[in-house]
């Protein structure tokens, strides 16, 4: 996997690409988003529409970011969730924690109707 | 071994997660090479991947020196393969529900469960000396 970011609108947009397996890439993601929450950038979109597919430990990757965000009063949404990811996230019940959208602009704008 | 070694249908790495890629690599080629569909092939990297990791992880438990056996097979338009640890006998069998409310945002315990989920076949096969796990999907 490998990882670009950056802001519009005030809101961390990070894009992972290729596939979220595991190994030695499973920490970029979480220290990217500390860096964040240092800079008191709290509100974040993982835009997956590079993401080819992930595992249970990409869904966990996910949820640490959800959940670290939200004990720090930020938020994170998902953009362009493909289908394969889609179907991940409904067999495990997640497409009920996360909210979607099918574009960054969309999931960037959320932002300011909250 | 300190790489990973091919030798036909069958790849063997050492226990350490930075060879996920390799797997994967192999798998994936394997599988187009059969003409397997794309979504059907990324049903069974993630599968293959959930099980190699947790041979890594809970089988050999890191230990390097041991190595993870993936076999390849197929029969007709039937795939099986079969994802093997040198551990004691971890059964992945035994997790708690991950669609349960309390375990709903934990990180990790949904490997298996995917597993199941994606393939048509799941056999688990645990012994003292390490644990098979076989799957099957018909492409």
């Amino acid at each position: 996997m490998r990882l670009s970011d950056r802001i519009v609108d005030n809101i961390v947009i990070l894009q992972p690409k290729g596939k979220i397996m595991g190994g030695p890439d499973t920490s970029l993601l979480h220290d990217k988003l500390h860096e964040y929450i240092e800079q008191n950038k709290k509100h974040v979109v993982i835009d997956l529409a590079d993401v080819d597919w992930m595992n249970s430990t990409g869904l966990g990757i996910l949820i640490a970011g959800y959940t670290t965000l939200r004990n720090h009063q930020g938020e994170l949404k998902l953009a362009n969730v493909t289908d394969k990811i889609q179907s991940l996230l409904t067999i495990t019940k997640l497409v009920s924690v996360f909210e979607a959208y099918d574009s960054v602009d969309e999931a960037v704008k959320s932002f300011s109707k909250t | 071994m300190d790489k990973p070694v091919i030798s036909g249908d069958t790849i063997v790495i050492p226990s350490d997660q930075e060879f996920l890629a390799d797997v994967d690599v192999f798998l994936e080629g394997t599988l187009r090479g059969l003409g397997v569909d794309e979504s059907i092939i990324a049903d069974i990297a993630i599968s293959v991947s959930e099980l190699v990791n947790n041979a890594i992880i809970h089988g050999n438990k890191f230990a390097r020196s041991k190595s993870v056996t993936i076999k390849m097979a197929h029969n007709g338009r039937t795939l099986t393969i079969s994802v093997i640890d040198q551990g004691t006998g971890f059964d992945p069998g035994h997790v708690p529900d991950p669609l349960s409310q309390e375990n709903l945002l934990k990180e990790v315990g949904r490997g298996i469960f995917i597993v199941r989920q994606l393939m048509e076949k799941v056999d688990i096969i645990p012994s003292p000396h390490g644990t098979t796990i076989a799957i099957t999907k018909s492409f």
